[in-house]
């Protein structure tokens, strides 16, 4: 018996080690054919979009205006899959570790650190934006904006979706008068306390409320220089000073933050904060139509920190099995006129990256006359405090500074 | 005969198999990643580990709130079942009893949120009654340092869970021994002692034991109502597993797996303990 289990083991050992990862083929290169070629092929396809799916308004927008454009112009099946976008790339590692090449994801919504994982761990199909027609045509393809992504050269792994600015949002009902530099934003936290906080780090607008901090906190443009240990720390002091003085007057005292922005927007919808903030100028918007946020929410911007805006992308998988739909899909997500769409306050509101003098009169005209809604602010206000991303590794070192030094400090 | 061993065997195949492809590889290949670095072979990550304050802060915590929500469910479960053994003999009782235990851990979770943190059920309902003006006055029981609500969740929990495993015991627990040791002047309490404790201590600490490794390693409840520092255990090592670029990941693999062989260790030796205990017990009886 003992040599029948031996024997059993042993085989079973053999078959565990031959689920080892394998290289045998490689079938993640893009279709080189030309565009007809691909677009023929790709019809009649299901394309599977997986992306982050916390904001309705996105989601619906995906769902409700692209989907269907896509089905009737391309009779292509668009399938949005929710799903976080480290969580994605988990699913692709692990694929890849398993020598899978034929996966599930064709697109994914992606950029920043997301994206410097991909790249660096080969999860991406590699660069595709020359293909597309909409993008060369309608694309300033030379933009600095599209070259890097918080500071990583994309290479044209992927193509730009949109674009972002960040900004706080306020209930103009309970704050009379915004704070438009940080020392007002202070003095609204001493004269309110518990009416201000903000997410967690970890969570993607919260790192990026740090950021701001450390722009305030630095005299050049860190957009342009690379991430430094040395400067970081120094600028870290400052700021992780200025989040310990704030703590008092946070929500629940800096106790604990909201985990996620999704958490924070809860709070101000249930009136327990006064602010909120987000990487999108517009995102209010559906959100008051809705009823989620109380219809005097407006927006601000400091002007003395200024606004950090971005672009954010899209890309396909190392193993996507349908990549010639992938391409057209994206292709048709960068169109005119799926980017007015977006542009458009009803589902998404968001800045295209779209450059307008490459459009024709009429398109021009229909992108220049949307009214984004009252929430808004003016462009001019937006453009003056644009302010670079930052390199990504400042978002980790962020991250993890932030638990040590103000969220385990009491 | 044998035949009849060999065909067991046999049968244990599939269950085997089961065991070595899935959560056997899992635990195989944690245990490389939490070892491996670059192309070697390291206990480093575990130094590391030891070194991380979040780490042992993170440790602390898991390890109060989980003792805290075992004892108190246990004790609660106990005490139930004592009150209520004759009643809860019959289904319907028993049923109002269980019903926690129908719903997930996260819906509960979610539920003790809705009722009891600042803006929830209890807070508005204490604020038209007239006892609070602001909701800020309402006490924070989720979302708080000390983990009140993540206790509350799992004893809420798991009371059910306890009633479930001790109800057997006192359904069988023979009463003689009871009037036994009254005759001889036992008190009730000594009494409970004397004749009860041994058969139940058995159940409870293994009871015990399964909410213990249960507790220790959840992410859900701890994810919804814990706050940002200190985290539970699990919720650390997702961050860690998640962090962007990937290089905490050890760390993630080298906490788990020595939590998961503390516990895999401590659980051996309550059971070989109360095994023996149990033997001594049954034999007792039969003698």
């Amino acid at each position: 018996m003992k040599k029948r289990l031996a024997i059993i083991g042993v085989i079973s050992l053999l078959l565990v080690s031959a689920c080892g990862p394998s290289n045998a083929t490689d079938s993640r290169e893009l279709p080189y054919e030309d565009w007809e070629t691909i677009t023929s092929e790709a019809e009649g396809t299901k394309v599977n979009l997986f992306m982050w799916g916390g904001d309705d308004g996105i989601n619906r927008y995906v769902d409700d205006v692209v989907a269907p454009m896509l089905k009737e112009k391309n009779n292509i099946e668009l399938n949005r899959v929710p799903l976080d976008t480290p969580e994605i790339l988990q699913k692709l590692q692990t694929e890849k570790r398993a020598g899978k090449d034929k996966g599930t994801i064709d697109i994914v919504w992606i950029n920043g650190e997301n994206f410097k994982n991909a790249k660096e761990n080969d999860l991406l199909a590699g660069p595709f934006t020359d293909k597309l027609p909409n993008f060369t045509k309608y694309y300033d393809t030379g933009s600095q904006a599209f070259q890097y992504d918080f500071g990583t050269e994309t290479e044209g792994y992927e193509a730009p979706w949109g674009k972002v600015q960040f900004v706080f949002f306020y209930n103009s009902e309970k704050v009379k008068n915004p704070p438009s530099s940080f020392n007002e934003l202070k003095a609204f936290m001493k004269e309110h306390p518990g009416k201000f906080t903000y997410p967690n780090p970890a969570d993607f607008t919260g790192n990026a409320f740090l950021r701001h901090l450390l722009y305030a906190k630095s005299d050049s443009d860190l957009a342009q220089s690379d991430f430094d240990e040395g400067t970081a720390e120094k600028m870290g002091d400052e700021v992780w000073k200025e989040l310990n003085d704030m703590k008092p007057f946070l929500w629940r005292e800096g106790e604990t933050y909201p985990a996620t922005l999704t958490d924070l927007d809860k709070l101000y919808s249930q009136e327990e904060v006064w602010m909120t903030m987000g990487y999108n100028e517009a995102r209010a918007e559906h959100l008051i139509k809705d009823g989620v946020f109380p219809e005097s929410t407006k927006s601000f911007v400091l002007n003395d920190v200024g606004s950090i805006g971005n672009t954010h992308f899209l890309a396909i998988p190392f193993n996507s099995p349908n990549k010639e739909g992938a391409l057209v899909a994206i292709n048709e997500l960068l169109s005119p006129e799926a980017q007015f769409e977006k542009v458009k306050p009803d589902y998404w509101g968001e800045s295209s990256p779209i450059s307008y003098e490459k459009l024709n009169e009429e398109w021009r005209n229909k992108f220049m006359s949307v009214g984004r809604g009252g929430s808004v602010l003016e462009p001019s206000i937006l453009e003056e405090t644009y302010r670079g991303e930052l390199d990504t590794e400042y978002v980790e070192w962020l991250k993890e500074n932030w638990i040590r030094e103000v969220a385990e400090s009491q | 005969m044998k035949w009849q061993r060999v065909n067991n065997t046999f049968l244990l195949i599939p269950a085997l198999l089961f065991f070595i492809f899935i959560p056997g590889l899992g635990i195989v290949l944690a245990l490389l990643e939490s070892v491996r670095s670059g192309g070697t072979i390291t206990f480093g990550h575990y130094v590391d580990l030891f070194e991380e304050e979040r780490f042992m802060t993170s440790f602390l915590f898991s390890l109060t709130v989980t003792s805290i929500s075992t004892i108190l469910s246990l004790c609660i479960g106990l005490g139930i079942v004592k009150a209520f053994s004759p009643l809860l003999k019959e289904n319907k009782h028993k049923l109002i009893v269980w019903i926690p235990m129908l719903v997930p851990h996260f819906v509960w979770a979610y539920l003790v949120y809705s009722l009891f943190n600042q803006s929830g059920f209890y807070s508005n309902v204490f604020g038209m009654a007239g006892w609070i003006d602001d909701r800020s006055q309402f006490p924070t029981l989720v979302q708080e340092r000390k983990g009140i609500g993540i206790i509350l969740t799992y004893v809420w929990k798991e009371v059910p869970f306890v009633t479930l495993m001790l109800l057997p015991v006192y359904t069988t627990l023979s009463k003689s021994y009871k009037e036994i040791a009254s005759l001889l002047g036992a008190g009730p309490y000594k009494a409970f002692w004397v004749a009860e404790w041994p058969f139940i201590l058995p159940v409870l600490v293994e009871t015990g034991a399964i909410l213990f490794a249960f507790i220790f390693t959840a992410y859900e409840v701890p994810q919804l109502l814990g706050v940002t520092s200190p985290q539970m255990l699990a919720i650390l090592a997702y961050d860690w597993f998640y962090s962007g670029t990937w290089s905490d990941r050890p760390l993630a693999f080298a906490s788990l797996v020595l939590v998961g062989l503390g516990i895999g260790f401590v659980m051996w030796l309550l059971i070989y303990f109360t095994n023996k205990k149990r033997m001594h017990i049954t034999k007792g009886i039969r003698n």
